[in-house]
């Protein structure tokens, strides 16, 4: 059984209890007992019409969202989004249907649309899908944190925003923009295996951006907030120098305007974390999806190079390289107790690559058998009370250098490279072999030592070619949690939060562009 | 779910009444869905999933506070209209609020289909069918969606306006995989009637392009003349419009920024053969009747022989600017020419088919300058004829630039791409000199 989360008490406005209590009050419209007896009746109506698995989800998702823009508040909004949805696995064919109103007779018709749905595909049903034996959980987990950020008044979000975005103008910024998004997901899952789940997490998920603008030549320069999206309390908000970074990064903005355009060749890149870790969701991360090697993404994710044949062979890497999955990392955005298949997650980490060589994939239930697996290691997700769950990605990280070894000591191994902060323009093709990827900031390195701004750079790559050209590592006091909030798969289309940690990495012979234009300038 | 117009009309007037602010807008949307998802010849994933959203967006003087919920009941009701009234009381002043707009006239809305609304879950299996019976008789693997789907919104507010429409789309695509892993191809579309959508057909394309890009040859990156397909084309286009705000070219932040400051409104920035426009009532591509703040859409220029007409502008920048507001688009068309596929490849002497491209993003906002892949198919063309496939390429490239170098173009049809921003598209097929491919992909 998982503690309960306890707020740290802020100061609070007496409007804002009000606000917050009507809210809470919304979030907590049924209690155990009632989720309890919905999910006696979805299962008992999906098995009473043949189904020989059937799984009841109930969420309740509330949001709070806060948009500055220079001096004042663009946007203050808060929402609730609730239902529930009812999962059926008929003669092996997978059934789904989903509503917002929870009342006994919508979850009766519903689990009966779940059924009806899944009989209509079943003509096209040439493999039945076999699920393994998971065991059962009666538990509740919730995400410990030190302040809820919906305890937390608005008026103390909106001065720390404004703060920062005319910290940006007072540092020369022409423009700034900075964003709140919270979100708090609770969620009920019950399965016709006896599983019963509650599980409350809070994610907190700054973005903002300085740009300034040169009238005369017609230019203008953006330089992003470094600061990533956790799954966190308010706390992680608090202990972040927004106004520092902001005008701070309108300094780097003027100087990114100065900056001399980069040369385009073979370079040796230190790639901060703040960057690293989005390389990493793209070229690590999605192809050890196993959904996408078993060919179920291939109309719209892809497929990946990276099929079972290579699984304990691939050399995918240089032997510095070690990518473990979890889902307990602390300020981790797939940090969970259970999936939403029901599998016990925290506390089940796994390599994805071990001293280089591809170890494991990530998966769902049903899909373990089919490598000779024998269960999903807990990675399905669902980013809905809507939608079906599907594979997604854990915490997905790279290892620190178990040797000391600091951002400078990779720095000072560089005759000639480049240091890359902050990520920007990502892209990598449907097999995760070729990639491009930019960044907020670009230094270049001259014997050891960082030189002058660079701009124009962006990186590209093939996977396997590019992990095996890592040749250093940060050690653990180098470490930075990356993530995104919004990592899109599957049809329909599910956004998932995941989190990447990423320690400063240096990679041999780069191949570097120069993106600028002139002929479109 | 979906709520008539009466019903939407009354929610909205119940939630009006209980409004104590100054003045209040109220958003209502809704939708049922059905779909089937199949990968490897065979179904993986169906469901039914529908929803309802309602947004309570008050203002006290120049304060705005918004609350969102699903819940109809009174008690909710009234806790959403308070929540929102609280959030606006402590929100501080937004100097750029603009008050809610009276009643409008709007066009009557095309985008609904009955047939559509009463399609089952057996009719989308049925129509799937002859898709994996075609990949299985050739020993190749078919992955596909096809989604259904119905919504409505509505908009109201306290000074009176109240406007409703309902929607129908219908999407389809597949992607086709030889065994070998050297082939793909890939087909998709929308439409808003499930009657006039051929899935069948596009499965027997889809089918066609795997089998006839199998065991590509790997050619050179560079600048190469290429015809893009329609689903290049959406993607460019969608990605495009939301460079289109006149804001951010006021502001100095676009392609659209004069030097020294002002906009490019009026200049010459795009071929004489491009025009670009919106209209709900397109037949191809109909929209939904408003857009923002329920301005009425309407029919809007954007491009007009090459000439940029108009960028999006709110209310608020409106009237500070002394310029007529211009709401987003509900839909997008690119206007097309008369030429054939088969016209258009007798005008290449070396080029590209490019049939797909993928994971779009940008690299610089100054010049529009965008990278993505192409996917699922390209042919290389010689002397007037395709000769033979080739690998995938990364591109590097703007469509703002492209637009001064397209040379020919086929007829506009109703298109679909990944880089969808939510609007019915209609571009066509184009050929375009110098399209800079940066790198080779061994992806397939």
């Amino acid at each position: 059984m998982g503690g309960c989360a306890c707020a740290t008490l802020l100061p609070s406005a007496l409007f804002l209890g009000e606000r917050n209590a009507l809210a809470i009050a919304a979030a907590e419209k049924l209690d155990l007992p009632a989720k309890l007896k919905l999910a006696g009746i979805a299962i008992d109506t999906a098995k009473a019409g043949g189904a020989s698995y059937a799984d009841f989800r109930l969420c309740r998702y509330q949001t709070e969202y806060l948009e500055c823009r220079e001096h004042r508040l663009e946007e203050s909004s808060a929402g609730v989004s609730a239902g529930f949805a009812v999962r059926v696995l008929l003669d092996g064919t997978w059934g789904y249907a989903s509503s917002p109103l929870a009342t006994e007779d919508e979850v009766r018709r519903v689990a009966a649309r779940a059924l009806e749905v899944a009989k209509a595909s079943q003509p096209l049903q040439t493999r039945k899908f076999v699920l393994e034996d998971l065991p059962v959980y009666n538990d509740s987990w919730d995400m410990p944190m030190k302040a809820d950020p919906f305890v937390v008044p608005s008026d103390e979000k909106i001065a720390r925003m404004l703060a920062a975005t005319e910290a940006a103008l007072k540092a020369g910024a022409n423009y700034a923009t900075l964003s709140f998004a919270f979100v708090r997901e609770e969620k009920f899952f019950a399965s016709s295996s006896g599983s019963r789940i509650q599980q409350t997490r809070v994610r907190c998920m700054p973005d903002g951006e300085v740009t300034v603008v040169d009238e005369a030549t017609g230019r203008f320069s953006s330089r992003a907030s470094l600061a990533a999206p956790r799954g966190s309390g308010y706390d992680y908000i608090l202990g972040y120098d927004f106004a520092g970074e902001f005008a701070k990064a309108a300094e780097q903005a003027h100087e990114k305007l100065k900056a001399k355009p980069v040369t385009p060749g073979k370079y040796d890149l230190v790639l901060d974390p703040t960057n690293l870790w989005l390389t990493i969701h793209e070229s690590v991360g999605h192809p050890t999806e196993l959904d996408r090697a078993l060919g179920w993404e291939a109309n719209f994710a892809g497929t990946t190079f990276c099929t079972p044949d290579k699984l304990g062979k691939l050399q995918y890497g240089s032997k510095l390289m070690n990518i473990v999955a979890d889902r307990s990392q602390e300020g981790g955005l797939s940090t969970v107790g259970y999936d939403d298949d029901g599998v016990r997650a925290i506390g089940s980490e796994f390599h994805i690559i071990e001293d280089g060589v591809f170890k494991n994939y990530q998966m769902a239930i049903g899909q373990a058998q089919l490598i000779g697996q024998p269960r999903s290691n807990g990675c399905a997700f669902a980013d809905s009370w809507d939608s079906f769950p599907i594979q997604r990605m854990p915490n997905v990280s790279l290892q620190p250098n178990p040797k000391p070894c600091s951002l400078d000591d990779l720095i000072g191994d560089v005759k000639h490279g480049i240091y890359i902060i902050g990520n920007n323009s990502w892209s990598i093709d449907q097999q995760r072999h070729n990639f491009q990827f930019s960044g907020q900031l670009f230094y270049e390195i001259r014997h050891g030592k960082l030189g002058p701004m660079l701009r124009d750079v962006a990186y590209q790559g093939s996977t396997v070619e590019f992990w095996n050209s890592l040749d250093g590592l940060g050690d653990k006091s180098t470490y930075f949690l990356g993530g995104a909030p919004n990592c899109g798969k599957g049809q329909p289309e599910q956004t998932a939060p995941v989190s990447h940690g990423a320690v400063p990495g240096l990679f041999r012979g780069v191949n570097v562009l120069n993106t600028e234009r002139k002929d479109l300038s | 779910m979906i709520l008539g117009r009466d019903d939407a009309q009354a929610l909205t007037k119940k939630i009006l009444a209980l409004s104590k602010a100054d003045s209040c807008c109220v958003s209502i949307s809704g939708t049922e869905e059905r779909y089937l998802r199949y990968a490897q010849n065979m179904a993986t994933t169906a469901g039914s999933p529908s929803s309802l959203g309602i947004t309570v967006e008050s203002h006290f003087g120049m304060r705005t506070g918004s609350a969102t919920g699903s819940d109809t009941d009174d008690d909710s009701l009234a806790a959403l209209v308070a929540q929102s009234e609280q959030i606006a009381k402590l929100a501080p002043e937004n100097p750029e609020f603009m008050p809610p707009i009276g009643p409008r006239k709007y066009v009557t809305g095309t985008g609904f289909s009955p047939a559509t609304q009463a399609a089952t879950s057996d009719m989308l299996a049925a129509a799937v069918k002859p898709v994996l019976q075609q990949a299985e008789a050739k020993s190749i693997q078919a992955s596909g969606f096809v989604d259904i789907g119905t919504s409505f919104s509505s908009f109201g507010n306290s000074a009176g306006l109240f406007v409703y429409d309902q929607q129908s789309e219908v999407l389809h695509t597949v992607t086709v995989r030889t065994p070998d892993g050297t082939g793909s191809g890939w087909a998709g579309a929308t439409h808003c009637d499930f009657s006039k959508i051929d899935i069948a057909g596009m499965g027997a394309s889809a089918v066609d392009k795997a089998v006839r890009s199998q065991k590509p040859v790997r050619l050179d990156p560079g600048k190469y003349q290429v015809i893009l397909d329609p689903s290049c084309v959406f993607d460019l286009m969608s990605w495009m419009i939301s460079y289109f705000d006149q804001r951010s070219a006021d502001e100095g932040r676009s392609f659209a920024t004069k030097k020294g400051g002002g906009s490019r409104l009026g200049e010459q920035l795009f071929g004489k053969n491009v025009t670009l426009y919106s209209d709900p009532n397109d037949p191809l591509v109909p929209g939904t009747i408003y857009s923002d703040d329920g301005l009425p859409a309407q029919k809007q220029m954007w491009i007009e022989k090459g000439v940029l007409k108009n960028l999006q502008c709110s209310r608020y920048w409106a009237k500070k600017m002394k310029l007529n507001a211009v709401p987003s688009p509900t839909s997008l068309t690119l206007a097309g020419g008369t030429a054939t596929t088969g016209d258009l490849i007798k005008q290449v002497k070396r080029g590209l088919l490019i049939t797909r491209f993928w994971y779009i993003r940008e690299v610089d906002p100054q010049t529009v300058l965008l990278t993505g892949l192409t996917r699922d198919g390209v042919f290389l063309i010689e002397d007037g004829a395709i000769s033979k496939p080739v690998c995938n390429f990364r591109f590097n490239e703007s469509p703002v630039a492209m637009l001064n170098k397209v040379v020919a173009m086929g007829p506009s049809v109703r298109a679909y791409g990944e880089e969808s921003v939510g609007l019915p598209v209609a571009v066509p097929q184009l050929l375009v000199d110098d399209f800079t491919l940066s790198s080779v992909s061994d992806a397939v």
